[in-house]
Parts: C-alpha cells; structure tokens; sequence
C-alpha cells in the first residue's frame, strides 16, 4: 500500500514534469549520439560505431534518470521542503517508502531509456531490444535510484546532489562500458570498472541487442549491488539519528 | 497517554535536550514553553522520529515509539514550525497524499479533504501549487492536513508563528474545537497568552531542562499573583507578591513610573528563562 502511495506520488510529479522530465532525458544522450555516432563516423567491433553505441546509451540513460529523479528529489524533500517529515510521522512502513521510491525511480529510468530508443529508431539498424533488456534496464534503474537514495541521506546541504551527479555519476557515463569496451582498460583498473553496475548492465543490454546471450554475471553484480545499498538506505531510514 | 523518560538529544557536543521526563494525559491541551534553542522543536521532532533520541524514550499508550511503530504513528499528526510539504503540489494533492500515507480510502479523503479546505477558507484555491500560496494559507493548508486523519495527537510546533491577530484567535478557537473531542494536543509556542489562553499545563523548558511543570494557574500562584512593574532608566524590573496589600505597599515605596498588575504566564516565563522574551 505504501509502495502505490509512493509511486502515485511519482506519477504526480511525471505528469506535471512531463515536458521538462522529457527533453531532459533526450539532451545529452541526443548529444553523444549526433557527436560520436554521426559526427565522427567510425567503425568499432567490426561495424558502425553507433551500432555499439546506442546499447550504451540505453543503459547509460536508466542511470541517469533514475539517478536524477530520486537524488534531487529526496534531496530538496529531505533538507529543503523538510516534506519527508511527513513521512517519517505516518504509519506508513518506512521499507516500503524506500522499496516505492526505487521502483519509482527506476521507472523513470526506463522511461528515459525508452525515449533513445524511440529516437534511435531510424539510425540503430539489426539491434535487438527484448524483454529480457527491459528487465536489465529496470535493475540498472533501481540499483541507480537506490544509490541515489542513499547518497540523499547523507546529503548535508541542498548543493551535495549535483556534486554527487558529478563525482559519482559522470565519471561513470564516460568509463562504464558506453562509448568504449572495458575490454580497452588496463589490466588492474579494468576489474575495477567492471564491479560497478552500468559497465554490466551496459555489458548485458549490448548483448542482447547483437543477438548474443548476456553473461550471467551480470545479474549477480546488479543484484548485489541492490541487496547491500537497499540495505544501507533501509538502516539509514530506520536507524539515523538525525534524517 | 504520552511519557517521556529521560529523553535526551545531542548534536556532537551541544546538549538540545537533557533528560527531559514528564506525562502528557489523554485528551490534554499540553503546552512546552522556551526561550529560542531551549529545545522544544527538538523534543517534537523526535515525539514525530524525524530525530532520534540520544538516549531516553517516548512512550504513546504505554507502548514504545520508534520509526516502526506504525500503530502508535498512526495516532499522530504534526504541524511543524517549518512548511515540511511537497511546494510543487497542489492542495488537493498534498490533502491526497496525506490521506494515502494513512490508508484513507479515497472517498473518504476527498469528501473529508473538501470539508477541512472549505471550513480553512481555502477552497478556491485547492488547486494552487503550494509555491503560490502565500505563508498564512500554508499553515493553514498544513492544519488541514493534520487534521484530514483525525489524530488522536496532534504535536503543533509554533503553528500560529506569523500568524496576524485574528487568525491566531481564529486558529485557538480551532484548536479548543479539536481539544473538545478528546484529542490530546502538545503546542509549543513563543506567545505565552496563547499557552495561557488555551493550556490546561505547560513546561517550561531552558536549555532542554525541565524547569517547572504545572497548570498555568498554579504556576502564576507560586511565582505571586501581583506584579510591580518599574519602569526606571535601566531595564524593566517586575516584582512579584502573593497579595495586593504586599504589592501596595512595595509600590508605594517605589518612585513613579511603577505600575501593579496581574502576573501573567509570562512572568513565569522570563522568570524562568532568566532572560525577557525574544
């Protein structure tokens, strides 16, 4: 009942954001798209470049917004508007307060995921998108939108959101598996990139769309991470001192 | 019933609230007094858990209060000193999601929802964004809110802070309505005649200590029930007597300028504090 009371309020927000949530959405990965894909035009793997590219993308824009649509959010909510005070005195369990705002944001993420792939349509030619890259894309997304809860909580000003976008989720877009193969990253360094969730959900996606079987390993690395930073937002509700 | 035991409230070294203990009875108007940072916003954010106590407890019903206990938080509403909504909602969805969080049915909370913003005075504007709301229909928004669940507590934090004359009398007016109905009230505020008006106790808290804790009568008895004000060149310096006669006669030994009066809760209050009010 709480996770419908969270994802109504979600869907409050998409409705009236709507435009903004859209265009939003459709920049930066537009961007990349005219610059590495159509701009200069190169061949990876064999075959044009945006064919590698647009996986990536996809991957990359369930980060994004699912990232952005919770950490800004709970941020401003948290320390701002002080609305999670609201919350927090309800009898609705906090558990399902946090599992409704990473469905949440999670689906915001597939909703930013599929605008690229509405976009790409005439330029992605052969790739294949299926249930099974649906359900990467809702993993990234709630690994991503658990992470940003968290750093929510730990937000002390209202300004640690974009610094968080920048220390945590650029860096990410660029070296996780989007624009190049982790296979291009040195030994030592490479294993570390490939922990961290978009390099296998970026991995996964870009698989399926060649027709190939994803790599288990995949699953397990996203669902670890959803287990222990779930576990560390669930704590922090229940547990820190002072929300 | 509500108890505090011991409750204590630290931020790394500074102490906000030290070992405050007392009971609140059901269906009493309860008031918490303090000068500013004496802990009183404090003690209500953590009767509504947005913080934590340091050590210490609070008890709704003889039954624990944490972050999980949902039965006891369902018993409760708050108005927080601060506007603590969603500024890009309209009314009816900050009325709406309240609801949720309380398993209303919808019905319930629309027809309820209509009622409360009709009886505010808010409901042509029900659906304005809260960003375009001017900061009296806020707090006004927010009572309605509270009350949208029919609480059994309600922890009212400044709720009248900013408020002009006669909507702060209209808002007490209000609030001994929902007293009437058996509904416990803790109120903290910083206008004294308004603890005064409507409490049937009050503490008086300084530096998150418990200072003094009775009916505002009996505190007013115990401090002298006459006033000498004397307005000399220094500050204003009141004495306090427990009879008239005691109080003529200190005035009359006073120059001009010194006027006797009833004492107030106020004076309880500075007495106390050890300091005017702010």
């Amino acid at each position: 009942m709480g996770i419908i009371t969270v994802l109504w309020e979600k869907w409050v927000e998409f409705r009236r954001d709507f435009y903004k949530i859209t265009v939003a959405a459709m920049i930066s990965p537009l961007m990349y798209l005219i610059i590495f894909g159509l701009g200069i035009r190169v061949t990876s793997h064999g075959q044009p470049y945006i064919q590698f590219l647009v996986p990536g993308l996809v991957a990359m824009c369930t980060m994004t917004g699912s990232f952005s649509a919770i950490a800004q959010n709970m941020s401003v909510q948290r320390l701002y508007e002080k609305a999670l005070d609201q919350v927090m005195v309800s009898p609705t369990p906090l558990w399902q307060f946090i599992l409704g705002q990473i469905i949440g944001g999670s689906l915001r993420g597939m909703y930013a995921a599929c605008v690229i792939l509405v976009l790409t349509t005439p330029v992605r030619r052969g790739l294949v998108f299926n249930g099974l890259s649906f359900f990467i894309m809702l993993l990234n997304g709630m690994v991503f939108a658990t992470l940003a809860l968290v750093l929510s909580f730990l937000a002390k000003t209202y300004s640690d959101a974009p610094r968080f976008n920048t220390y945590i989720i650029m860096p990410m877009t660029f070296l996780c598996n989007t624009f190049f193969s982790t296979e291009e990253i040195p030994d030592g360094f490479r294993q570390v990139i490939e922990i961290i969730p978009l390099s296998q959900a970026s991995g996964m996606i870009r698989s399926i769309a060649q027709g190939e079987a994803p790599e288990l390993i995949g699953f397990a690395v996203l669902a670890g991470w959803l287990v222990i930073l779930g576990t560390i937002s669930v704590v922090f509700i229940y547990r820190k001192k002072n929300l | 019933m509500i108890e505090l035991r011991g409750l204590t409230k630290k931020f790394g070294d500074f102490t906000a609230v030290d070992g405050l203990s007392f009971e609140i009875k059901t269906g009493e108007f309860f008031g918490l007094l303090g000068p500013n940072g004496a802990g009183k916003t404090t003690t209500i954010s953590m009767m509504s858990t947005v913080l934590l106590p340091s050590s210490g407890e609070i008890y709704i019903d003889g039954t624990k209060l944490t972050r999980a206990a949902s039965e006891q938080k369902r018993k409760l509403a708050v108005i927080t000193q601060e506007y603590s909504m969603r500024q890009d909602m309209t009314m009816d969805e900050v009325m709406e999601y309240q609801g949720r969080l309380y398993y209303m049915p919808r019905k319930q909370i629309k027809e309820r929802s209509a009622q409360l913003l009709e009886f505010a005075g808010l409901s042509d504007y029900h659906r304005r964004t809260v960003r375009h709301l001017s900061g009296g229909m806020k707090r006004k928004l927010m009572i309605c809110r509270a009350l949208l669940i029919e609480p059994e507590i309600l922890l009212l934090d400044e709720p009248t802070a900013g408020m002009d004359a006669l909507s702060r009398r209209q808002m007490w007016n209000l609030l001994k309505q929902v007293n009437n109905r058996d509904m416990t009230i803790l109120l903290t505020t910083h206008y004294i005649e308004e603890a005064e008006a409507l409490c049937d106790r009050v503490a008086m808290i300084n530096r998150g200590r418990l200072q003094k804790l009775d009916s505002p009568q009996v505190l007013i008895k115990e401090l002298g029930e006459f006033t000498v004000d004397e307005t000399g060149e220094g500050d204003l310096k009141s004495s306090h007597f427990a009879t008239r006669e005691e109080a003529i006669r200190y005035l009359e030994s006073t120059g001009a300028g010194s006027v006797l009066r009833q004492t107030t809760l106020e004076d309880v209050f500075i007495d106390v504090a050890g300091r005017k009010l702010q």
